[in-house]
């Protein structure tokens, strides 16, 4: 009779639905005949992200004291249940996006198991709680991923994209493992809890293994959440990937990286508070300088986005450096809008890629706004939602980000992502100029022969769900808010 | 019997680390960025177990198992993608994977 820890299903059952439902996807590629199996794998998939979102919903419910399950490997608490929910509910919209995606059939099965098993890994690590699950669940989304953005290997780049992506990751995570070789050298302990306890008694905070150690982590973590200086995979991969695919890893990798890394820091680095804020903070207006900075020179609707997607991830690293009670709140409320609207914006390129035939740039949207109103104009409210207007989500989260900072007492902080935010304007409001204020004569590509543009009812309803979010976060802060504050409330 | 002390593993440990790095950021060949990066995972392998005998503990030694698992699985993957771009007659040559501009 062997002894093994008590394994509280429950606590993991949104990672299993996930996993179950790529299960099923992947037996559709023997059993299901060959012009069923998009269908076939997409129905699956959605099924799969929604009972992950069910469940995680059941276990945030149950869950209002946090502990550890399965031998204090994984955390269940509301911090883990809502982040899952985000990436769940990210997974969902990036189904029906790819719905439409004109993908040969041959790959379609492995490609919707892979979506869900990408999801399964970003939700497991949400919920890590030691080094060894968090560098398991970290290698577990990212090599379904370095498959995923390769996987069509007809579209020029695809294949490029994916090395790119598995050598830059693989970088990353090697970064990540050393540090956590060298944490594990200095306190002896791979449990978040008994870091933290190791480093107070015996009065570690200074010791150079550790430091070295955690300075790796943060890069690692860096290199997933494609925060600068660790971002240069972040345009080539999200430019050559299918979109959908961009669109997901945009939101969902985004999500578990950031909240991984609230995670860690908080529980495992109490003691080193003064280093890793400050490092964050640097990271945070690296990245706001870099995303934005590059982000003006971009003609390529695709790599404008990536480059913005860099900004943004140095406004919630913003979030995490004010390592406080607000911050936390701030970053679990952020993801929610910024997950919608960055899914939606590229489900909109997509639409516009499938159209022209060609990949997306400023100049050929001109016009779009006038003959989609439906997708322009959704367009046009992600890109003011990503600039921080008022009506979306991205507003009050801009505002709780620098709430945070404020209190915190980094003033400075600040002042740089309002000056980022002022920078950003000019690219967003371009598109919106593109969309709608150029006469299409400016067209330089026009649309594929054929009269009327393909209809995707699917990706609409993609696009509006995305539209919902993006302005619903903006009239619901309230409840948002509240989650955000018990899930915080587990760390602060 | 004592073996050295743990210092020398961490000093073999991070020179095996370094070269793997090196090897990534200035190798051309896919081939050899990818046996960099396992360079790069042996050498945090030996950290965790030198570490775990160091401690007295076991758990430093499962990690380093389920390590090799992953870069094992990782190698495929990267070996797969070289595989299915040097039927598409790509330029094996990571600088002049170019048709992203980098």
């Amino acid at each position: 009779m062997i002894s093994t820890p008590h394994v509280d299903w429950f606590a993991l059952s949104p990672t299993l639905a996930l996993l179950g439902a790529g299960a099923v996807a992947l037996l559709g590629a023997v059993l299901v005949p060959r012009r069923a199996r998009r269908p076939f794998g997409a129905t699956v998939c959605a099924f799969g992200f929604v009972g992950a979102i069910a469940a995680a919903a059941l276990v945030y419910g149950f869950s209002a004291d946090a502990h550890g399950v399965i031998g204090a490997a994984i955390q269940r608490d509301r911090l883990g249940a809502l982040a899952e929910m985000i990436i769940a509910g990210a997974g969902f919209l990036a189904v029906w996006t790819s719905a439409t995606e004109p993908m040969p059939d041959d790959h379609i099965a492995e490609y919707y198991a892979l979506l869900a098993w990408a999801g399964a890994g970003m939700a497991f690590l949400t919920t890590a709680s030691t080094l060894m699950t968090l560098f398991l669940g970290l290698e577990w989304f990212s090599i379904s991923l370095y498959i995923l953005c390769a996987i069509d290997v007809d579209l020029v780049g695809s294949l490029e994209a994916g090395l790119k992506y598995l050598i830059v990751g693989g970088f990353g995570s090697a970064m990540l493992l050393f540090g956590s070789a060298l944490v594990y050298g200095a306190t002896g302990a791979l449990r978040f809890g008994e870091i933290a306890h190791a480093v107070a008694a015996q009065h570690l905070s200074h010791d150079a293994l550790l430091v070295a150690g955690l300075a790796l982590v943060i890069g690692g973590l860096g290199f997933k959440a494609s925060a600068a200086p660790f971002h240069m995979w972040t345009p080539d991969v999200y430019e050559g990937a299918p979109t959908p695919v961009t669109a997901f890893m945009s939101a969902a990798t985004k999500t578990a990286a950031l909240v991984l890394t609230l995670r860690v820091l908080v529980t495992a680095f109490p003691q080193e508070a003064r280093l890793w804020t400050l490092a964050i903070a640097v990271i945070a207006c690296a990245s706001l300088a870099v995303g934005n900075l590059a982000a003006l020179v971009q003609r390529g609707v695709k790599r404008m986005l990536a480059y913005s997607s860099i900004s943004h991830a140095g406004f919630m690293l913003i979030a995490i450096a004010a390592n406080n009670a607000l911050g936390g709140r701030a970053l679990l409320y952020y993801l929610v809008p910024y997950s919608a609207m960055s899914i939606g914006s590229f489900a909109v390129v997509a639409a516009r890629e499938r159209e022209l035939n060609a990949p997306v740039t400023v100049e050929n949207l001109a016009g779009f706004g006038w003959e989609r109103p439906l997708l322009g104009i959704s367009l046009s409210v992600f890109m003011l939602g990503f600039a921080g207007f008022p009506l979306t989500g991205g507003f009050v989260g801009k505002f709780y980000v620098f709430a945070a900072a404020y209190r915190h007492g980094w003033t400075w902080l600040v002042i740089v992502g309002v000056a980022a935010t002022a920078v950003s304007l000019y690219y967003y409001l371009g598109v919106v100029r593109a969309l709608f204020m150029r006469p299409s004569a400016e067209l330089q590509l026009a649309p594929v022969a054929g009269g009327s543009p393909p209809s995707e009812r699917l990706l609409q309803t993609a696009v509006t769900g995305a539209l919902v979010v993006t302005v619903g976060s903006f009239f619901a802060v309230q409840p948002l808010i509240e989650g955000a504050k018990h899930a915080a409330g587990v760390l602060f | 019997m004592n073996g050295p002390d743990a210092v020398w593993y961490l000093c073999l440990a991070a020179f095996l680390f370094c070269t793997g790095a090196l090897g990534v950021l200035i190798r051309r060949s896919p081939l050899i960025v990818l046996l960099s990066l396992e360079i790069m995972l042996n050498g945090s392998n030996l950290a965790l177990i030198a570490f775990a005998r160091q401690h007295g503990r076991e758990d430093g030694q499962i990690f380093a198992l389920a390590v090799m698992a992953v870069a094992a699985s990782e190698v495929v993957v990267g070996l797969g993608l070289i595989v299915a771009m040097a039927r598409r007659r790509l330029d094996l040559d990571v600088d002049k994977l170019r048709t992203l501009r980098g």
